[in-house]
């Protein structure tokens, strides 16, 4: 009886995969859901085929980035794992990634599971699979409206993991993941940076955190590497960064990312201090499981951004560049890139507000826009999309931009044309989860259509240097 | 050009959902009216006489930072309702807004005391109320609809029956969910849950803030703003939630 019910879950969630692709829907959630009801242990009987060792990834920023680059190290040491690529990461998903992976009879083994997790949806993932590991990147500030706030998701997360046997891997320079150590007990490597050439001095970004999580005390920083990120102590209590065991340094940010993580050099195509992070991460879990450093340095430098992160578009002779952001860290860092980009520019911020992007459009107010407001950041035209365009465009008004540069197309396709009309010598293309994929569909589109088509004598004519 | 100065309460510790942007927009505003705007923050234990501010602002936070808040805060009670009480203007959102009552009474049952200074409580409960809301409130005579976002897990209840809402909900939860009534309002005070935040999408409910304060200063404010930007942020969420 429980084969029969595992087979069935597994065979409908595999014909919805097959039907939902078939229909052009990224649909990850659905399959696993039915699954789940037919057989509501499926996922624990796929978790048992794991031979090696469950990941589980979280935190608010950097997760998916993070996650992708530890599977592409362990494709590159040729190990065989499930992965909830598309980002799916609430149960459901990562169910439907397990059944992706498995035979019909469910019996398939990997070697190993990475699975980026939703914060709040640990606590619930935690009941069904038993990870070695769970990585928490970082708490930000994001798209708090469904679960309320950031103290309720930490102390969901404590909870769950106080008494297993589970190993955290966090990030030293937050000081809102360093007090897991104390309060649960649990064994803890911790990765982070040291002093860098990009340090500020001073934080201008959103307050979380600020405060020190035992005594409340506000926290004093030496440094920042970014938002609440850096060298911080309490002058009440006396705690500090806790010491690491993977120690990112001589980082350099120009042309590419460059820097070492306990002596093994990386490089890497991405950009952004951020993405340092993702990778420092990535290399912490790497190092644990015991993989060289040479397929790690490989995979790293082989890895390419992908939608929404600093992808690029050729249309006619327009430079675009499409970046998601979802939150007003991630925003801020977008638009110290942006700051650094001496080209003038035409601005599309897509903003809407159904369940995937926060329901609160509010947090566009903790960014601080106000950074490229001034002339040298080189905006010549702002044009701002989607559910909430008004709300956002409202946002670069009060910013201080000129009104008479702020355009407002709610609909998406308008919109991002309406951007590329403007003189400029790069568009920037800022969207919001929902907005991402449908923007991303119509710039391809429009790239594709805009490819110069081959002159026709060129069909009689050989290839100039052809032979 | 007259100079007016907003004292920002607590700005670490209360400022959650983006609640900063109502000051960005009354000083943007009062720049393009011809005017100055200074914001003062005003810390933990810093010493501080609201006789000198033109309006007092301050918004939500977590219900830790409240505890702290509310400790400060006791030491100054009975200057800051004086100058209320003289009509003072005065925006309180959220957090802020429940600590002008009574007491609050945590999810888990711990009471917590509030200023006192109107007959209200709240009371919170483990379910929160979330999501884009829509008011009718009277502004100078005029009924107009407010729109914006609240995210609370109290329910506050105005039980001096006497005490004026600042605006019923058309749709949306408001205090409670329960009797239709939104925030409080009190001479030149507004406390609510709405964040969004509240002012740049309703252009008049900021241009009331900015004549009282004016109209305490002797100053005329003149002219009109071109609020085509704000009118059309206002409609879009407000066609979209009550569907019309």
């Amino acid at each position: 009886m429980q084969v029969i019910r595992r087979v069935m879950a597994i065979a409908a969630a595999k014909l919805l995969i097959c039907l939902s692709r078939l229909f052009g829907y990224h649909g990850t959630d659905f399959p696993g859901r039915v699954a789940r009801k037919i057989d509501p242990d499926i996922l624990k009987k796929l978790g048992a085929n794991v031979q090696e060792e469950i990941f589980i990834i979280t935190g608010t920023n950097g997760k998916t980035t993070t996650t992708n680059m530890i599977a592409r190290i362990l494709e590159e040491k040729g190990y065989s794992f499930v992965h909830n690529r598309a980002g799916a990461n609430m149960v459901t998903g990562i169910t439907t990634a397990f059944i992706k992976e498995s035979n019909l009879l469910g019996n398939r083994p990997y070697e190993y599971a990475l699975l980026e997790t939703d914060e709040a949806n640990v606590p619930l993932l935690l009941k069904e699979l038993t990870p070695r590991v769970v990585l928490i990147t970082n708490f930000f500030r994001d798209q708090l409206d469904r679960y309320g706030e950031l103290d309720r998701i930490i102390s969901l997360i404590k909870d769950a993991v106080r008494n297993t046997d589970i190993e955290l891997v966090l990030n030293a320079d937050d000081p809102l993941v360093v007090h897991f150590q104390n309060d649960t007990g649990l064994h803890c490597w911790y990765y982070g940076f040291d002093d860098t050439d990009y340090d500020l001095f001073q934080g201008e970004e959103s307050r979380e955190g600020r405060f020190c999580a035992f005594c409340g005390e506000e926290l004093q920083y030496e440094r920042f590497h970014y938002a609440q990120l850096g060298k911080f102590n309490c002058p009440r209590c006396g705690s500090r960064n806790p010491r690491r065991n993977f120690t990112g340094h001589d980082l350099r940010m120009t042309p590419q990312i460059h820097f070492f993580v306990n002596n093994i050099e990386i490089h890497s195509p991405y950009l952004g201090f951020y993405n340092a992070y993702n990778i420092l991460a990535a290399v912490a879990v790497a190092k644990l499981v015991g993989i060289q450093d040479e397929i790690v340095q490989r995979a790293i430098a082989s890895y390419q951004p992908r939608a929404g992160r600093m992808e690029q578009f050729l249309i006619g002779d327009k430079k675009a560049i499409q970046i998601l952001v979802k939150n007003p860290t991630g925003l801020n860092q977008t638009l110290a890139a942006l700051n650094t980009d001496p080209a003038s520019k035409s601005l599309f911020f897509a903003l809407n507000d159904n369940a995937a992007d926060g329901r609160d459009v509010s947090w566009i107010w903790d960014a601080q826009i106000e950074n490229i407001a001034h002339p040298s950041a080189a905006i010549k035209g702002i044009t701002c999309s989607g559910l909430r365009s008004g709300d956002a465009a409202l946002r670069f008004k009060y910013a201080g931009f000129n009104e008479g540069i702020i355009t407002v197309e709610s609909d998406l396709e308008a919109g991002i044309k309406a951007c590329l009309d403007m003189e400029a010598e790069v568009y920037y293309f800022l969207c919001t989860y929902t907005t991402l994929f449908a923007s991303r569909k119509i710039l391809s589109r429009l790239a594709r259509k805009t490819t110069r088509p081959r002159p026709k004598y060129n069909l009689a004519q050989p290839a100039a240097g052809g032979e | 050009m007259a100079t007016f100065c907003i004292a920002h309460l607590y700005p670490d510790l209360m400022n959650l959902y983006g609640d900063r942007g109502n000051l960005i927009c009354l000083q943007k505003r009062l720049q393009w009216y011809g005017h100055d705007c200074l914001v003062q923050p005003v810390n933990l234990s810093s010493e501080v006489d609201y006789s000198t501010f033109d309006m007092i602002f301050m918004g939500g936070g977590s219900d830790r930072e409240q505890g702290l808040v509310y400790r400060d805060l006791l030491r100054r009670a009975d200057q800051l309702w004086k100058q209320l009480d003289a009509g003072l203007p005065a925006l309180f959102i959220c957090g802020a807004y429940q600590l002008l009552g009574t007491h609050y009474e945590s999810a888990d049952g711990k009471q917590l005391k509030g200023l006192g200074f109107f007959n209200l409580c709240t009371r919170s409960e483990k379910e929160r109320l979330i999501g884009n809301i829509v008011l009718a409130c009277r502004i100078n005579q005029q009924i107009i609809t407010v729109v914006g976002f609240e995210n609370h897990g109290g329910r506050t209840y105005l039980e001096d029956k006497s005490l004026e809402p600042f605006g019923m909900v058309l749709a949306g939860f408001g205090n409670n969910g329960e009797d239709g009534q939104e925030g409080v309002r009190y001479k030149n005070l507004i406390g609510t849950y709405l964040h969004g935040p509240l002012l740049p999408k309703n252009p008049a409910v900021a241009d009331y803030f900015i004549h009282m304060m004016a109209a305490r200063k002797g100053i005329e404010i003149t002219g009109t703003l071109n609020d085509r930007l704000e009118d059309f942020a206002h409609q879009q969420i407000k066609r979209r939630i009550l569907g019309s």
